[in-house]
């Protein structure tokens, strides 16, 4: 049995580009209308999709759950949006930041950039700036959306409106080339976000995911429950033999031996396919990792 | 074991993608999405017949040629709603001493052709007026603005026909109530309006979440109003008319359209808040153009 769960861990490690791919197509089903340069606005957009891809992208067919929370945060009816928190808790339960190593299409395009053959760069060091994105989800996400309001009692999506790449790359970009009248709206906003999503091209060609790791609020929402999710990753220590090469597999900068369930771990299966005794594995459900989470609480209080 | 597990997982994923359900836009215009498909499904069949009668006249192009300076010289020119297959038949029968047997058989079947290809498109064009619009648009021509027949959020009537041809420009600007760039400028839309009135003309919006009389959102919509202190008329209409599917295909908001006293279209819509400095000034122009052509 286990050895066939093994096999498990390991397929969905080496067929991640494939499913990476799947779940990009499947959010963005509609793409005739990338020529109509015109939005699908059928039943489907009532429901989020789990990874950040934008509304205003012409294909998408469903909501980006970080944009339908600001848009309803930021209306003047509601100061919170339960029915969305709610949705992004079970995703945050069921998977965790699995959807960003999975199925967030955002984060595939990253990781195409960074197959880009030139010098790659740890981030290592950079650390400290992971912890911006809880600050981006607070602040951006939630309240300046929900108190800086108008007379009306609005607000703006912050994050939308003044940060979010995707919404460059999969909204503004598409729907201007095909649409006059957007084309003619653009203005500074417009150059300042794309500014954005050019740093962060450029930055993703030499590090590994950069605005998952440092900006993005969805990808911070789901790392919060990384520890409590379902899908966990899982450490053999009868078979590990503690060669440290997990750890220099992680492009995330996790050692999973140590950490296994840390908030930054994507669950992408690097250290899976990388480790030589088969000791790291996929694990999903409930029990049975009871005494492991005690051994990493220890381990993690130490150091 | 595990693996069941994993299908499990994925089949968890696949029913919360959907049940659950988190939209907070776009929920209005769902109803929509159906009649949408029709039209572009419409539009599209609209298209290939043009494309076939284009096609059947631009073969054997020396012999229509022909055909359409026999029409010059004598027929009577089309007359509204005549088909234009019937009346190339019309003409290559008044002309047929210039043609071979030949060609003359292979005229009148392609005329005949032309026929059946009208008589579709006129059928399609009653069904679907809204792809018309579409058509003169990709081509540059004048545009409609849809007609309707709604009431303003007060319950007083109000036609299209009555009120384009009562305003040299008419200034209709869509938005909806939760859009915060739209409610911002609703107070600079109230004072256009009230500049418009000096010159004939009048501002008119269209809150999408109003359509077919939606009470709450109807109640809504006036309160954002008078919290803005905007003060001209804002108008619904059914979902379903004309007017509604323009509405529907409209997905960035605000929009404005500047219309004519003949109820045409002036210009691009203009996309996004006119509080941008650029947009106003686009706007103002297409104004200007509206009214100096009613006075010209």
């Amino acid at each position: 049995m286990d050895k066939k769960h093994q096999t498990i861990s390991h397929l969905l490690a080496r067929w991640r580009g494939w499913i990476q791919a799947g779940a990009a197509l499947l959010t963005n089903l509609h793409l005739p209308n990338f020529f109509k340069g015109s939005l699908y606005q059928g039943a489907g957009k009532t429901v989020c999709v789990p990874g950040l891809n934008c509304y205003s992208c012409p294909a998408a067919s469903g909501a980006c759950p970080i944009g339908a929370f600001q848009a309803v945060v930021g209306s003047s009816k509601f100061r919170f949006s339960y029915y969305i928190t709610g949705f992004l808790i079970l995703l945050g339960v069921l998977l965790g930041r699995f959807i960003c190593g999975f199925l967030c299409p955002f984060g595939w395009f990253q990781e195409l950039l960074h197959k880009i053959p030139t010098k790659k760069l740890s981030t290592k060091k950079l650390k400290p700036l992971t912890y911006l994105k809880y600050a981006v989800l607070l602040v951006m996400v939630v309240l300046l959306p929900a108190f800086l309001v108008n007379d009306v009692g609005m607000g703006d999506p912050f994050f939308c409106k003044y940060l979010c790449p995707q919404g460059v790359l999969e909204g503004a970009i598409p729907l201007s080339l095909a649409n006059s009248g957007i084309r003619a709206a653009l203005g500074k906003l417009f150059t300042w976000k794309l500014g954005i999503l050019l740093a962060v091209v450029a930055l993703s060609v030499v590090f590994y995911r950069p605005f998952c790791k440092w900006l993005c609020p969805l990808g911070a929402f789901y790392a919060l429950f990384n520890r409590v999710s379902l899908f966990q990753m899982k450490v053999d220590e009868n078979k590990c033999v503690s060669c440290g090469k997990c750890a220099r597999a992680c492009k995330m900068d996790v050692d999973v031996t140590k950490t296994p369930n840390h908030t930054e771990c994507i669950r992408c299966g690097m250290c899976v396919s990388a480790c030589p005794t088969g000791a790291v594995s996929f694990r999903y459900g409930f029990g049975d990792g009871k005494q492991n989470i005690n051994i990493e609480e220890n381990t993690e209080e130490s150091t | 074991m595990k693996m069941k597990k994993l299908t499990a997982l994925l089949l968890a994923t696949l029913m919360v993608l959907s049940l659950a359900a988190c939209g907070a836009k776009g929920d209005s215009k769902t109803e929509n999405s159906g009649d949408t498909a029709q039209t572009e499904e419409a539009a599209a069949t609209h298209k290939s017949l043009m494309d076939r009668e284009n096609e059947i006249l631009s073969e054997n192009t020396e012999l229509w040629e022909k055909v359409f300076l026999a029409a010059d010289k004598g027929m009577a020119m089309i007359e509204d709603g005549k088909n234009y297959g019937d009346f190339l038949l019309d003409t290559i029968e008044s002309a047929k001493d210039q043609f071979s047997d030949e060609e003359y058989a292979l005229l009148k079947k392609s005329a005949q052709e032309i026929s059946e290809i009208e008589n579709k498109l006129t059928e399609l064009e009653k069904q679907h007026p809204e792809i018309l619009n579409e058509e003169t648009d990709a081509n540059g021509d004048v545009q409609k603005f849809p007609s309707f027949e709604g009431k303003d959020l007060d319950g007083n009537e109000v036609k299209s026909d009555e009120l384009f041809s009562a305003n040299a420009v008419t200034v209709v600007n869509f938005w909806f109530t939760t859009c915060s760039p739209c409610v911002g400028e609703l107070g600079e839309l109230d004072a256009l309006n009230k500049e418009l009135a000096d010159k004939g003309g009048a501002l008119i919006g269209v809150n999408a979440f109003t359509l077919d009389g939606d009470e709450t959102a109807i109640a809504d919509a006036k309160d954002v109003l008078a919290k803005k202190g905007a003060t001209y008329q804002n108008v619904y209409f059914d979902s379903s008319s004309p007017a509604g599917a323009f509405t529907a295909n409209i997905f960035a908001f605000p929009t404005t359209y500047v219309v004519d006293r003949n109820g045409n279209i002036v210009g691009e819509p203009i996309v996004g808040a006119i509080t941008e400095k650029n947009q106003a000034e686009t706007l103002q122009s297409l104004i200007d153009q509206a009214i100096a052509a009613d006075a010209g």
